[in-house]
């Protein structure tokens, strides 16, 4: 909240508080089911709220009677990565352009620490979109001052803000080239900075990772995890399934517009995952594949993964097995997000 | 407020920049004067040189008088302006003569000659020439002819050489526009064509060049996604309004430079004084006008996602733009038509109409604030229904939409 104040540079304090007692009593009048959020905000008041958070409610967007997002509902709160997934076409983008106020939405609110969002939230917003791209012809330095000023940044900060970051991103030297003259993977870098120069309170990402030679995605990282120390509050939608595992918190996978799964990784992982084991033998043990509690069975030379019945303790199953066998190792398997997102989507495929 | 500036600023400072302004703003007019004032100034430079006329006179009569009759015409140096040479021989044929004067023409040994020839019925005079272009030789040679064939004539039938004189001393008639009270100025048929010819291309390349320079960076904004960012940084209001605003700064400021230009041109006598009499309310036209174009352009190019769906768009908006020009020459010939008083009321040619007729004819104050007020209020009505289609348009890509999406966006809240 204190963060939130901040931002919005001309108010003093005595203003702010006014200004916030209105926004208060105007949400308390049009959304009443927002009560306990409000309250909390209320009672809360002059202290440092601690978790301010972006709220998505019932979000539907209908493009020519065609559902696009169809009643997505989730919490952000800060300091932490949610990971917004999905397949090609789920509706990732819109959902993207409701929260950033781009487009409205056919229905379903969107609040920030228990605010609707209005135009005044254009300024603790960074974007980076998907598709890459700046103004080719124009100087490094002039377009990074140029999307600071629009988020409302004195020019002279913005241009010391913008060397402090092209010389933690090693683009000091290219600061006076044209974009064009760059390589592709520095024109990424200096977009990175175009989002995050702000200090944005929500900072949303689309792919940032995609264009990044190994070494640029450690570093982009590490500065996404440094945000997080910072208490953004981060959206990450990507395909790529083992950066999200690593990132994220929190997620949810949408599909068609609608929500498939969400919740914390952990969760997922449990709710999601299937009863496998590796086990590590010496001897024969083609004859466990006859084990009533075994579902399926793969050897890899002298280690065998074994799929297991769902209701099946694991430990239950290895007592029963290495009286039989001499087992060497026992490990469950995690099952990783990659593998849970495609038969997720799969398995919704085919009910359709 | 701020962020509108800081986008006009962006446009402003980040077109100006740009090889391709600076280029256009010295190469624009150079061309459109070099079109329009490159024949005058040509055929002005032939008539600084002694001509060889020939003359091929079959009746023997006419040789003569005609060649003294042209040797009479002085170039500025107070040299013969033509050479008269007989391209009569008795000994020939005359088809042969006529063969050979033709080949003297073709090879540029004359710059054409004068063929006289006459039976019981009819008379023939032709001027064979590579280049028949130049009225006023033309002229010279037809009234030359005429007058020695009437003193011909006129002493066939007995006449003293003293009144034929006298009969034939004519007097040439003088253009004189008037002007309000009492002041007069002499009208120059070319000066005005080509004073009016040339606001009116400047106006329309103007609008055109930055047009096009607004569809091409915003296509480039939405195909990247760049729009996106900006979207989110400020209102799409914002960023409309800042986009006209800074193109319409950069139009300012290339008029500015042109008209600079331009008076120091009047020094050295290449466009008259004249032209600048009206430069105000001309100046009002020519903002009001190119806004106006501009605010088209930014809600027909944010449809716009492919340069081929650009180029469709500019093609649509320039044929509007052209239709001015094709009126210019009738226009100057009826200042007073009724098709060009309809005209000055209709937005989409107000501004090049009005600037036509600030040329050609004294325009009633009311009138211009007249037409000024319905720019105005045409300019007010274009960026409110741009920003309508511009706040959709910039997010949608792929395929055009069709007229009924876009009027059912307009009617979006």
């Amino acid at each position: 909240m204190n963060v939130f104040h901040s931002n919005i540079q001309p108010f003093n304090h005595s203003n702010v508080i006014i200004w916030f007692w209105f926004v208060q009593i105007k949400c308390f009048k049009s959304f009443a089911n927002l009560h306990l959020i409000k309250k909390k905000a209320i009672f809360d008041f002059g202290n440092h709220i601690i978790g301010c958070m972006l709220s998505v409610k019932n979000l539907t967007k209908e493009f020519k009677n065609l559902i696009v997002v169809d009643n997505l509902s989730f919490e952000v709160s800060e300091g932490k990565i949610f990971g917004l997934l999905g397949p090609n076409g789920a509706g990732k983008t819109t959902t993207i352009r409701t929260i950033l106020n781009i487009i409205r939405p056919s229905s379903g609110n969107i609040f920030f620490d228990g605010k609707p969002i209005t135009t005044e939230f254009f300024n603790i917003i960074g974007y980076l979109p998907e598709e890459r791209g700046l103004y080719k012809k124009s100087r490094v330095i002039d377009v990074i001052k140029y999307f600071a000023v629009l988020k409302n940044i004195q020019a002279k900060k913005a241009i010391s803000l913008a060397d402090e970051w092209l010389n933690k991103l090693d683009l000091w030297d290219l600061k006076e080239k044209k974009i064009e003259e760059l390589s592709k993977g520095n024109q990424q870098k200096v977009q990175f900075i175009t989002s995050v120069l702000h200090e944005p309170k929500l900072l949303i990402l689309d792919e940032p990772f995609a264009g990044f030679d190994p070494i640029n995605q450690e570093k982009i990282k590490e500065l996404i995890l440094s945000f997080v120390d910072q208490g953004k509050i981060i959206i990450l939608s990507t395909h790529q399934m083992d950066t999200a595992e690593k990132l994220c918190s929190d997620i949810m996978l949408i599909d068609r517009g609608k929500e498939v799964c969400s919740g914390s990784l952990k969760e997922i992982k449990k709710q999601f995952g299937l009863n496998v084991v590796s086990v590590g033998f010496s001897g024969n043990i083609s004859e466990i594949k006859n084990h009533p509690n075994v579902i399926d069975m793969n050897l890899y030379g002298n280690r065998a993964e074994i799929k297991l019945k769902e209701e099946v303790q694991q430990s239950e199953f290895l007592r029963s097995i290495s009286q039989q066998y001499s087992i060497n190792s026992f490990n469950p398997i995690d099952p990783s997000l990659h593998k849970i997102f495609i038969d997720v989507i799969q398995r919704n495929a085919d009910i359709r | 407020m701020r962020k509108i500036f800081e986008v006009a600023k962006w446009e402003f400072v980040e077109k100006v920049k740009t090889r391709a302004f600076i280029i256009s703003i010295i190469i624009t007019p150079a061309i459109i004067i070099g079109f329009s004032m490159g024949p005058t100034l040509l055929s002005d430079n032939e008539s600084n040189t002694t001509q060889a006329i020939g003359i091929l006179d079959s009746t023997g009569v006419y040789f003569k008088p005609l060649s003294s009759e042209l040797e009479e015409y002085k170039l500025d140096d107070g040299q013969p302006n033509y050479v008269a040479v007989n391209l009569y021989n008795k000994h020939k044929l005359f088809n042969e003569l006529k063969l050979a004067g033709d080949s003297l023409v073709l090879t540029d040994e004359l710059e054409g000659y004068l063929f006289i020839s006459e039976d019981q019925h009819s008379m023939k005079y032709q001027f064979r020439g590579r280049s028949i272009g130049n009225f006023k030789d033309l002229k010279r040679f037809e009234r030359s002819f005429n007058k020695i064939r009437t003193e011909i004539k006129l002493s066939g039938k007995g006449l003293s050489s003293e009144l034929i004189k006298y009969i034939n001393d004519k007097v040439e008639l003088h253009p004189i526009k008037l002007e309000e009270s009492g002041k007069e100025s002499s009208a120059n048929f070319l000066v005005v064509f080509f004073t009016s010819f040339i606001l009116i291309m400047l106006l329309m390349m103007m609008i055109l060049y930055s047009g096009g320079m607004l569809i091409r960076s915003l296509i480039e904004e939405k195909s990247n996604r760049l729009i996106e960012i900006l979207v989110s940084s400020c209102s799409s209001d914002e960023l409309l309004t800042g986009k006209i605003l800074g193109l319409s700064a950069l139009g300012l400021f290339q008029i500015i430079i042109w008209v600079v230009l331009a008076i120091a041109l009047t020094g050295s006598s290449l466009i008259p004084a004249d032209a600048f009499k009206n430069v105000a309310p001309m100046l009002i036209y020519f903002v009001l006008g190119f806004i106006f174009y501009t605010s088209i352009f930014v809600g027909a190019g944010s449809i716009a996602s492919t340069e081929q769906e650009a180029q469709q768009l500019t093609s649509y908006i320039s044929l509007i733009l052209l239709f001015p020009i094709i009126l210019v020459f009738s226009a100057v010939q009826n200042s007073d038509s009724f098709m060009l008083q309809l005209l000055s009321y209709i937005p989409f040619t107000t501004p090049s109409i009005m600037i036509l007729r600030l040329n050609l004819q004294e325009v009633s104050p009311q009138e211009i604030l007249i037409t000024t007020l319905i720019l105005i209020i045409s300019i007010y009505i274009t960026i409110t229904v741009a920003a309508k289609i511009f706040k959709i348009g910039i997010l949608s890509y792929g395929k055009r939409p069709s007229v009924r999406e876009i009027f059912q966006w307009l009617k979006e809240k």
